[in-house]
């Protein structure tokens, strides 16, 4: 009996993963548990095992597919097995619907080509040569179009309708883009802005350019920030916060003042910890925009920015408001590693209530955060910079810490919002009073 | 059917009893004295010599076959050699009372014949004639290759038999220097000037053809009597008893004109050696004990029937000049039952596993060639030492000949793509296949063409509503017109088929021509499909000019050789050497159900060598038909049913009166526009015209409508010229869609206006079904709205159209899948 290989589930939030790689082809023998693939959900890698022993009968999606998860991705069998019963419904050799009676009473059954959805050609929307030809000549992106023929097909009236408007180009002009080497600048120097041949623009040669496949990380990243600005109402308030307590706390605890295991201890989980022990005051912010109402949480899943060669990971610190610092610490430190060797778990990267983004060490002092959706609140966190602050009369330069929270409009206002940054600004102003005396005695319980 | 012999009832209903002649078998009896006086010993040492040399030369072939090479020269032949060794008195005693104007057709067991036949006419034709066929036969490119090897001492008829020898072997071993350029090969190998006509690799089908060749010679009053050489086993095929029924026919002596002589001259003669390949007639797979039988049930002479001994070269020709005079009394038919033996296996690769050893060594005891040499020696027409240098003499020759037509240098291949198209058809334009009065029973203005002239010729008034059929030129009499100009005009141009006579034809489009033509121009054929093609090949490749009639398409299947292997392919497999002027018409029906309804057009489409016209209005008729009856070409004319009572509505002047004759391929256009192109074959054109005008007025698009009208050749330039404008395209046929022509046409449109199409290019074509009832026609051929539906689901979605039938992509999937 032919068994399936599921693409695994991984979370509850993980939807589909790309295939990295194979490591068997089809026909080779497999044994139960041994390795067959690789893939990359939003954040993490992971191995496919074989459920079975036998051969790889089948391999339904290939590396770069993305797949929903809890699919189908093979068949482990034996030689000669029927697998059409395996086949997952979107491959299954165009086996459309059921037959459907002809003549009797053809009216009300049959659909109107137009109706279905564009379909794709080898990853690109169907199009017609002679669509393909006058767009190619005239310098349109078929991606951008709508198909108005069969299916979806773009048809060359499509691509007429998307030139009206679009420049004209001389007959020079026009042969030198369809010979390569040029783009369009949107408006020629001719009558009307006719796009004459000293109007083109060289395009880069290939040597000049390097072709990225879009995968991993960076094709989630890309997703969900453009899911994210298209989605949500952000709203980004920046301010800063005087540091003063704060280095010298740092300066202190890295002295061993508070016993060798707080030594560690980063400004970043000082900011941390401030963030996380500010934000139960402010359920507004702590929360989500579900379909007809607003989750709030009562607690703090701190999810927090990992740069790492393969690109932006965000794991997250459990009940963030319930950890001491140095647990705080040390799980930021897990967690931060795990990134950078590709060995976080996918559930890791699951659950955040709110983000913090830290570019300070990049000398940034203030940017404006992109949401992680459901998510309504990200910290971004700048550099400590000398800021002019008049006190008594005189004008002191005081090191400051610059704080940008986004926030999404749809959840919260900007007052409660700003309440928080005030919040937090304070906390870190007077950071040793926001931490526990037992934390610093170094008694290390957790509150 | 014919008016002038009435049937009775008394006489059809009184009792009586049928009795058959006595046929004789093997009656012929020896008679030295008579023998020597008849042909003196230089006609029976020269009936040796020549059994001698087809001896020898199928020996060579065998030694070539088997071990690549004789008597130490290597030659290698990849193709066929049916041999006749054993047969060689059946083939010469035939041809020694034959005149080189006689005709033979033969099988793929035929070179002995084709020897036999040749040495004949060599042996008669004066040297000036024989010169004068060799330096003009491929401009005496073979004759120039045999005066190379050929000794300087040696007169014309050695030369001559060097050249027939040569040009036999060449073309055997497929030499662009061989009689038939190499086309033809060794079981097609034939040479006309020597009488010698093509040779058959299909069993039996020389038989309907060489009725058609006699037909031609009685017809045009030509000289000379037609030998169809066909095996035992080909007493088995159909078109074989056809080819008979029709030579057998009453018509050539109660209605025929009696000057013309009779019955064609046709002997059709059965080579009897008693395999057909590895199958035993005699005992086996027949039950007609002597194969002569058979002729008892052709008509009341039997055919003047008689097994032969064919191992007596004197014994066949006796029998072959009593028949030959039975023949030109025009008595004919005659079936001769020739018993030979083939002491060599079927062919090459044949273990004769079907026959004994003790059965061949019988056989071989009684050798025709060394009884007929010991004759020569007992009756003192030779001595050993003739016998001797006469063996010396063909070795001598045969070792020059394989010399020559073995070596590449001498004897090269035809190899340019070019050569081999450039025989497929012959191209030819004549009016008349010769001068000369054509004749007919009345003057022409005396004809039907006295009403037809003064109809209307176009079939819409000023206001442009239609006209009534009956006073405006149908379909229908514009191809009798068409025909009626060309049969007054060429005098070689005849007419048969079923009903073709006094009924009119089955849809009327003869009517009028029984009047002015003689029977022999115009006659009723036995329900003979097979052999009214078969016979037409005949009378075409022999030179005359013949339009065959099917009634209806679906009646291809009955005449599927003569139209497949036949028809289309005697030009090229000749060589070019022959021309064959031969138009096939066939209707294609409606409401007749599934064995009478069907457009079998792309059936023909496929066939190499067939050209093949489809017209849809009446000026296309008229112009189209008499575009096929000036061609040499072979030409399948298909014409739609539903067109016949059509006026013409869409050339707007008309058709003229005068005879002309439309471009070769050219399609028509036949409405304007930009956004589609509507291609149709045959009758749907009316339909694609309706579905633009659909188009036009519901969904303000302009298509054009182009009428391919041939199907090959076919000039796709304005096609592409269009599609190139409007990107879209919709191809439209009565045939059934699967494997429809229009397939071949989109297929080639795709690849030619590729970067042009806005949408695949559609079929509309009949379904996969049968014809169903007359009723339900609706639900089978196209309609104008399944060329919207079609537009509509694969190329442009209509706005508000709502589809009646189900066009979409996976409904071919599904059809597909099913089968239907």
């Amino acid at each position: 009996m032919a068994s399936a290989v599921l693409l695994p589930k991984l979370g509850n939030s993980v939807e589909s993963s790309l295939i990295l790689a194979w490591h068997k082809a089809v026909g080779d023998p497999v044994a139960q548990g041994e390795l067959l693939a690789e893939i990359e959900t939003d954040k993490a890698t992971l191995e496919v095992e074989s459920p079975a022993d036998g051969l790889l009968l089948a391999r339904f999606h290939e590396v770069g597919d993305e797949v929903e998860v809890m699919a189908p991705i093979g068949v482990i069998g034996a030689a000669g097995e029927d697998i059409d019963e395996l086949r997952p419904k979107s491959t299954a050799a165009a086996a459309p619907a059921p037959p459907t009676p002809a003549m009797t009473q053809p009216t009300a059954r049959i659909p109107s080509p137009a109706a279905s959805a564009g379909s794709l050609v080898r990853g690109r929307p169907a199009s017609s040569p002679r669509a393909r030809k006058l767009a190619a000549a005239r310098g349109i992106a078929l991606s951008g179009l709508n198909g108005s023929g069969p299916a979806g097909r773009i048809l060359e009236r499509d691509v007429q309708a998307a030139l009206v408007g679009q420049p004209r180009l001389t007959p020079v002009a026009q042969a030198m883009l369809r010979e390569g080497g040029y783009n369009l600048p949107p408006r020629g120097s001719g009558p009307r802005g006719r796009i004459r041949r000293r109007d083109l623009i060289p395009a880069p040669t290939p040597d000049d350019m390097q072709r990225v496949p879009l995968r991993g990380a960076r094709r989630v990243t890309a997703r969900r920030m453009l899911e994210s600005l298209q989605t949500t109402a952000q709203l980004t308030l920046h301010a800063h916060a005087d540091v003063r307590a704060l280095l010298a706390l740092r300066q202190r605890l890295k002295a061993g003042e508070f016993g060798p295991a707080l030594r560690a201890v980063t400004i970043n989980d000082l900011l941390h910890y401030a963030v996380a022990r500010s934000l139960p005051a402010h359920p507004e912010l702590n929360a989500q925009l579900a379909d007809d109402h607003i989750l709030r949480f009562r607690h703090v899943q701190l999810g927090f920015a990992v740069d790492t060669p393969r690109g932006l990971y965000v794991p997250v610190i459990r009940d963030a408001d319930r950890l001491g610092l140095q647990q705080l610490a040390d799980e930021a430190r897990r967690l931060a590693r795990a990134c950078r060797d590709g060995a976080i778990r996918p559930e890791e990267l699951e659950g955040a209530t709110f983000t913090v983004s830290n570019l300070g060490s990049y000398g940034i002092e203030s940017f404006t955060p992109v949401l992680n959706p459901p998510q309504a609140g990200i910290l971004g966190a700048g550099a400590i910079h000398l800021k002019a602050v008049q006190e008594n009369a005189v004008v002191a330069f005081l090191p400051h810490i610059g704080l940008s929270l986004t926030i999404d409009h749809q959840v919260l206002d900007g007052a409660p919002a700003a309440r928080f940054l005030q919040d937090l600004a304070q906390r870190l102003t007077q950071i040793e009073q926001a931490i526990t005396p037992a934390e610093l005695s170094g008694t290390n319980e957790t509150p | 059917m014919t008016k002038s012999i009435p049937i009775d009832p008394g006489e059809a209903r009184r009792p009586a009893t049928i009795t058959a002649p006595q046929l004789p078998a093997n009656a012929w009896r020896p008679d030295p004295a008579a023998d020597a006086a008849r042909y003196g010993s230089e006609g029976l040492l020269r009936i040796y010599r020549d059994m001698l040399y087809i001896r020898q030369f199928e020996t060579m072939l065998e030694h070539i076959k088997r071990e690549g090479a004789w008597n130490g020269i290597d030659c290698q032949h990849g193709g066929p050699a049916h041999l006749s060794i054993g047969q060689e008195a059946a083939a010469v005693g035939q041809c020694v009372h034959l005149e080189p104007e006689d005709f033979i057709f033969g099988s793929h067991r035929s070179h002995g014949e084709i020897l036999a036949k040749s040495f004949s006419a060599i042996d008669k034709l004066p040297d000036a004639r024989l010169l004068r066929i060799m330096e003009s036969y491929m401009d005496g490119a073979v004759l120039r290759v045999v005066e190379g090897f050929t000794p300087a001492s040696a007169d014309i008829q050695q030369l001559a038999q060097a050249f027939t020898l040569y040009g036999t072997l060449a073309e055997i071993l497929g030499r662009a220097t061989g009689f038939n350029k190499g086309m033809g090969g060794s079981m097609h190998a034939f040479f006309p000037p020597f009488g010698v006509m093509p040779n058959n690799a299909i069993v039996g089908a020389s038989a309907d053809i060489a009725v058609g060749a006699a037909l031609f010679k009685r017809i045009n009053r030509r000289r000379g009597i037609v030998i169809a050489n066909i095996g035992d086993a080909a007493a088995g095929c159909g078109p074989v008893w056809e080819a008979m029924m029709f030579a057998a026919m009453d018509q050539y002596h109660t209605l025929w004109d009696d000057d013309l002589g009779g019955a064609p001259p046709v002997l059709f003669n059965f080579m009897n050696n008693f395999y057909g390949m590895g199958g035993q007639p005699q005992g086996e797979t027949m039950g007609f004990g002597m194969l002569a039988r058979m002729a008892m049930g052709v008509n009341p002479e039997a055919m003047h029937a008689e097994r032969i001994d064919g191992f007596n070269p004197l014994a066949v020709a006796d029998a072959i000049a009593r028949k030959r005079a039975t023949l030109e009394a025009g008595r004919g038919p005659v079936l001769l039952d020739t018993v030979t033996y083939r002491f060599a296996g079927h062919s090459p690769s044949d273990a004769s596993a079907y026959r004994t050893r003790e059965e061949i060594d019988l056989w071989r005891a009684q050798d025709p060639l060394a009884s007929h040499a010991a004759y020569l020696l007992e009756q003192g027409h030779g001595d050993q030492d003739a016998l001797d240098t006469l063996l010396d003499e063909a070795q001598g020759q045969l070792r020059r000949v394989l010399q020559a037509a073995s070596s590449t240098e001498h004897s090269p291949r035809l190899h340019a793509a070019a050569d081999i198209a450039g025989l497929m058809f012959s191209g030819g334009q004549r009016a008349r296949m010769w001068q000369g009065e054509p004749e007919v029973l009345l003057p022409l203005e005396e004809t039907r063409l006295k009403v037809t002239r003064n109809k209307q010729r176009f079939g819409l008034d000023e206001a442009g509503r239609p006209l009534s059929p009956l006073r405006a030129l149908t379909f229908a009499e514009a191809l009798f017109e068409a025909l009626l100009l060309r049969f007054y005009d060429d005098p070689s141009l005849v007419a048969w088929g079923e009903e073709n006579r006094d009924w009119g034809g089955a849809f009327g489009v003869y009517r009028g021509l029984t009047e002015c033509l003689p029977h022999h121009r115009l006659f009723n054929s036995p329900i003979s499909e097979g052999a009214i093609v078969g016979t037409a090949v005949g009378y075409a490749l022999s030179g005359g000019r013949v339009v065959a009639e099917l009634m209806y398409c679906d009646f291809m299947g009955r005449a599927g050789d003569e139209i497949f292997n036949q028809m289309a392919k005697w030009q090229a497999m000749s060589a070019a050497l022959l021309q064959m002027p031969l138009v096939l018409r066939v209707s294609v029906g409606m409401k007749y159900g599934a064995q009478h309804s069907q457009d079998w057009s792309s059936l023909v489409a496929h066939i190499p060598g067939l050209q093949v016209m489809f017209p849809a209005t009446p000026h296309d008729a008229k112009g189209m038909l008499s575009l096929a009856l000036q061609g040499s070409d072979p030409v399948v004319f298909f014409e739609s049913q539903r067109l016949y009572t059509l006026t013409e509505t869409l050339e707007p002047g008309g058709v003229p009166v005068e005879d002309y004759q439309l471009p070769l391929g050219e399609p028509a256009l036949r409405r304007a526009g930009d956004d589609l192109t509507i291609l149709s074959v045959g009758a749907t054109l009316y339909r694609a015209l309706e579905a633009a005008e659909q188009l036009q007025q519901r969904h303000d698009l302009a298509a054009e409508v182009i009428d391919a009208r041939f199907i090959n050749p076919l000039n796709y330039g304005p096609i592409l010229e269009s599609v190139n404008k409007t990107g879209r395209v919709v191809l439209v046929s009565d045939a059934c869609e699967r494997a429809s022509f229009l397939h071949t046409m989109a297929a080639n449109i795709t690849q030619l206006a590729f970067d042009a199409l806005d949408g695949p290019p559609a079929v509309v074509g009949a379904r996969n079904w049968i014809t169903p009832p007359a009723e339900l026609e609706a639900l089978f051929f196209p309609q104008a709205d399944w060329i919207l539906d079609t537009i509509h689901e694969r190329i442009l979605p209509l706005p508000g159209h709502q589809p009646t039938t189900c066009q979409a992509s996976d409904e071919i999937l599904r059809r597909n899948r099913l089968g239907v």
